[in-house]
């Protein structure tokens, strides 16, 4: 049944190829590209907006042709006397109505599909593959992502992994404003609502690292609130999820142990988890090091811009709680003016943090 | 045209200034319709201006991946001004003075029904205005929460700088504006009509307005009812949409669309009104099934009314809501298709002539028509799901609203221009800025359609060139300037040739409805004489009809046409309703007036509403007051 679903919608692909390169300006190999669907979701969602972008397309020539069309035949020519009276007949209720129910044709035509994705993306994952999804409990916060998987016993930030083949069941949470939850190549958006629960779900047919982004607008950093979805085969998932079941790294050099003891002395772990020790008002560090980003998603997780991101993170994020604090913990504002934070100390930090694989 | 004038000039006084009086008092103090159209005009084209303004700081920010010309606060304040300048400021207005200026001449009356309440909502408009923007110059600057405000992060815990007080508060004074015009010109259709203009006889315009009116006396009260529930928030710690408290986020949302989307057939059904008369006057002929367009024009209304929950199709409604409010957004796509293929079957057969207001009316069915194709694309809602919030509904939307409702509304300009003024605008320029105007147009939002479906989230105040949307970007930019500026110098040519343009006639396009009958500009009274109507397209059949179709001359006795005085109330009113507001917004500071510092709770709310209430005391006591004309026995003279 998928097999057949999917040569279908391949063939399909190609048949309309020229049309959807005309549409997309050959844009579907972009990093957050709806039109380059890589699991069932966004497949069915791809099929059902293509079918409805023929449809108006189809629609677009017919009656923008026959605009064109009237406007060209009946200019008034050379010659021809411009007072003239034109037939000053006013309707045709035969063609009004023909063309009424030929529209209402055209949309049954869209209509059906549609109804039938709703049913298929608002409802559970469908019965086969049941017994094998996994639940995440995705948590939006001005501005990063929290993902924390209930079965396994474990939580991450802004990258999240998912075993390809299998469909994932998001619980979709807010924690101050609205968020919203798009990851183009594996599904469309549904929004993180303060007060109340949503749910979707998600499944990646091949490996890869998939790009998503808050795609409602939710304050000042708005823009900067990105995450990524790694699809790993489903032995090298179980693996991800042992390692991230594992104790912290303890640091080696003397440089990371400082980093350690500041981790502490300025406060970080007010707010910061590594292992089961710290608080929960921002990311989970426990395998900060193995992250190939910072900043949900915004900068490569460099030692140079974890610096930049630890000493100034006002700059990286305006806005952002790290910089201005939460409730009782100081933000790094406040531990600038009272501790100070030098260059050595920042440097110890990252160390420490990247050690943290 | 001269008119003898047996009892005008009576002894003016400052309260109910006369003909001759400084031409600012008149300004201020004018009922008449014609001015207060005027006024509406260029207080519109002036916010039209500052929205684009805004416009186009938000494009150049996004003209190159992380750029930095504008931070990111102030890109987010940028889009909520624009959004809202836009809407409220800029399309409304400029509709409705279209609405003021032509719809008592369409039906052939002397004016609106209630005059001094037609100024109130001009000057209401214009307090709104000033409250709105004057929030750029308090502390914090502007709302950064987004035309559509969701709450939470327009409450008082994530917005807490006073913008977004700013925002609630000039929204309700605007809200005041519309439904003020909007009783008057129903109150004004339904009883002021010529004898013999059967409602199947109106103008579409004249309908469309109608419709338009309705839509916003049973909408606005939706958006009412949520500004104060945020104001409570805000203000005065209540939990409406606080879920710490148990209160409810998406609420907010319900009320804001069950506003928003009308609003969107506020915007477009006037501009498809303006399109419907401009047609079948350079096609020569009559609207092609006007019960059809009158009627579907009269669907889209009602059905705007049941498809709020399309914006929300991503915050977790459940299936079978979801399903429903898809087949009802499709099942509007019905009565637009009906207006197009209509607005073809007029030009079918035709003689088209292609002067300034056809090429804007083409130019709108063609790009309002892409726009509509797009919206069916979001009504199903799995193709929907990837392109809410998405720079493709950007392009929707300004395919609508511009290529839509501004381009109708230059049109509509660009037609009645003659009426109003007297004088032509010069064709070859003006034909040259609309080519202009629809090449940067659609240079500037036909990308946001690859951009969208290439995963660029809107209201995003930067990008990373690693995404790939740098080219696009850089290209509607470039549109967007283009654009701009030709509407800047549409906007001079306006303002030039009400000075300089060739002297008109009273109907330079050989047109069909009775406005064209009067001389231009329109004189004071409009019509010398009531037209007594026997035909759809009365001033058409005039000209051209059988005799059974001419108009007929209401006999009016010798009593004279009745002017109404100029009056000051409906401006002090509006001036204490911007009082009151203004006070809300800075509820419970600390305030310094004249160097008097004190604590602020209701002094100056009190202060606006018995501004408001003695103006409105003033309004009721003073009377309409006024005066007879006579004009000369001739009717102004056809063309024909």
């Amino acid at each position: 049944m998928r097999t057949l679903r999917s040569t279908i919608s391949t063939l399909k692909k190609f048949m309309w190829l020229p049309v959807v390169l005309a549409f997309t300006g050959c844009s579907t190999t972009l990093k957050q590209s709806a039109l380059d669907p890589k699991g069932p979701v966004s497949q069915m969602q791809y099929d059902v907006m293509m079918l409805t972008l023929y449809v108006v397309t189809g629609l677009f020539i017919v009656v923008g042709g026959a605009m064109a069309y009237t406007v060209w035949r009946y200019r008034l020519k050379k010659g021809e006397d411009p007072k003239a009276i034109p037939d000053q007949s006013h309707g045709n209720p035969l063609i009004e109505v023909g063309l009424i129910v030929l529209s209402a044709s055209m949309l049954v035509i869209i209509g059906i599909p549609t109804l039938k994705g709703i049913a298929y993306m608002k409802n559970d994952p469908v019965e086969e593959y049941e017994g094998e999804a996994i639940e995440i409990i995705v948590t939006g916060y001005q501005w990063w992502w929290n993902f924390e998987y209930p079965e396994l016993g474990i939580k991450t930030s802004n990258e999240f992994s998912i075993p390809t083949g299998r469909p994932v069941k998001l619980v979709l949470k807010a924690a101050d404003v609205i968020h919203s939850f798009w990851v183009p190549k594996l599904a469309g958006k549904t929004d993180l609502i303060p007060g109340q629960i949503n749910r979707m779900w998600i499944e990646a047919d091949e490996p890869g690292m998939y790009w998503g982004q808050c795609a409602e607008f939710c304050g000042d950093s708005h823009a900067y609130m990105l995450f990524r979805t790694i699809a790993l085969e489903p032995a090298k998932f179980d693996e991800w999820v042992e390692h991230q079941k594992s104790a912290p790294v303890e640091p080696e050099s003397t440089l990371a142990h400082t980093g350690k003891a500041l981790f502490t002395e300025k406060g970080c772990i007010g707010c910061h988890m590594v292992g089961k020790v710290g608080g929960l008002a921002g990311p989970d560090l426990t395998h900060f090091g193995s992250r190939a980003t910072l900043a949900a998603g915004w900068k490569a997780n460099t030692l140079e811009n974890l610096k930049e991101w630890i000493q100034y993170p006002e700059k990286v994020k305006p806005g952002n709680l790290m910089y201005l604090g939460v409730g009782t913990m100081a933000g790094i504002k406040q531990i600038r003016e009272e501790k100070g934070l030098s260059d050595q100390e920042v440097a110890a930090l990252a160390d420490y943090l990247h050690t943290l694989k | 045209m001269s008119h003898t004038d047996t009892h005008a000039h009576k002894k003016a006084s400052f309260w109910r200034p006369q003909d001759g009086c400084h031409p600012w008092v008149d300004f201020m103090t004018s009922v008449d319709h014609k001015k207060i159209g005027i006024g509406y005009a260029v207080g519109a084209l002036f916010f039209l201006l500052l929205g684009g303004a805004e416009a186009l700081i938000i494009r150049l920010q996004l003209m190159s991946p992380e750029n930095t010309f504008i931070a990111a606060r102030t890109y987010n304040q940028m889009f909520t001004m624009h959004g809202t300048t836009m809407v409220f400021l800029a399309i409304m207005p400029l509709s409705a003075a279209f609405f003021n200026y032509l719809l008592p001449l369409q039906i052939g009356a002397r004016d609106v029904a209630f005059p001094r309440m037609n100024a109130l909502s001009l000057w209401t408009f214009f307090f709104g205005g000033i409250l709105l923007n004057m929030t750029w110059f308090f502390s914090d600057g502007a709302p950064a929460i987004g035309w559509f405000a969701y709450a939470p992060l327009s409450g008082p815990k994530y917005s807490p700088g006073m913008g977004a007080n700013f925002w609630i508060l000039a929204l309700q004074v605007l809200g005041i504006a519309s439904m003020v015009g909007s009783f008057n010109f129903i109150t004004t259709i339904i009883n002021m009509r010529a004898p013999g203009m059967k409602l199947m006889r109106m103008p579409i315009f004249t309908w469309m307005t109608f419709v338009t009116a309705f839509l916003i006396i049973l909408s606005f009260p939706a958006i009412t009812v949520a500004l104060f529930q945020l104001m409570f928030d805000r203000q005065f710690g209540t939990h409406f949409f606080n879920a710490e408290m148990g209160g409810k986020p998406i609420l907010w949302q319900h009320l804001f669309w069950v506003f928003g989307h009308p609003e969107v057939y506020i915007l477009i059904l006037p501009a498809m009104g303006i399109v419907s008369e401009i047609l079948p006057t350079f096609s020569r002929r009559p609207l092609f099934g006007y019960p059809m367009m009158v009627f579907s024009g009269a669907v889209i209304g009602f059905l705007g009314f049941t498809v709020w929950s399309h914006h929300m199709f991503t915050t977790g409604m459940g299936i079978v809501a979801t399903s429903a409010f898809s087949i009802m957004t499709m099942l509007i796509s019905i009565p637009t298709g009906v207006k197009i293929f209509n607005w073809i079957g007029t030009m079918w057969k035709g003689k088209l002539s292609f002067p300034l207001p056809m090429l804007f009316a083409l130019g709108f069915l063609w790009l309002f028509m892409m726009g509509g194709f797009t919206g069916v694309m979001h009504s199903s809602v799995p193709g929907d799901a990837q392109q809410q919030d998405s720079y493709f509904v950007i392009a929707h939307f300004h395919y609508v609203l511009i290529g839509g409702a501004l381009f109708s509304l230059l049109g509509g300009i660009a037609f009645w221009f003659p009426k109003v003024t007297g004088r032509m605008l010069n064709e070859r320029y003006g034909k040259l800025l609309f080519w202009i105007m629809f090449t940067g147009f659609n240079l500037f939002a036909f990308p946001l359609h690859f951009l969208g479906l290439s995963g660029m989230p809107r209201r995003t105040h930067t990008y990373k060139s690693e995404m790939g949307w740098d080219l696009w970007n850089y290209w509607s930019t470039i549109g967007a300037l283009i654009l701009g500026v030709s509407i800047l110098l549409f906007v001079i040519h306006v303002i030039r040739s009400a000075k300089r343009g060739a002297p008109a006639g009273s109907d330079p396009w050989d047109a069909r409805t009775l406005e064209w009958s009067l001389p231009s500009p329109t004189p004071v009274y409009n019509f010398a004489k009531t037209p007594i109507v026997h035909a759809r397209d009365q001033f058409w059949a005039n000209k051209y009809g059988s005799d059974a179709e001419k108009a007929g001359v209401a006999n009016e006795g010798p009593g004279g046409i009745h002017m109404p005085d100029r009056s000051w109330m409906p401006f002090f009113t509006a001036f204490g309703i911007f009082v009151l507001a203004a006070g809300m917004v800075f509820l419970n500071t600390e305030m310094s007036l004249f160097g008097w510092v004190f604590e602020h709770h209701f002094q100056i709310p009190i202060v606006g509403a018995l501004i408001t209430f003695a103006a409105i005391l003033g309004w009721a006591l003073e009377g309409p007051g006024g005066y007879h004309l006579h004009p000369e026995e001739s009717q102004p003279e056809n063309e024909s």
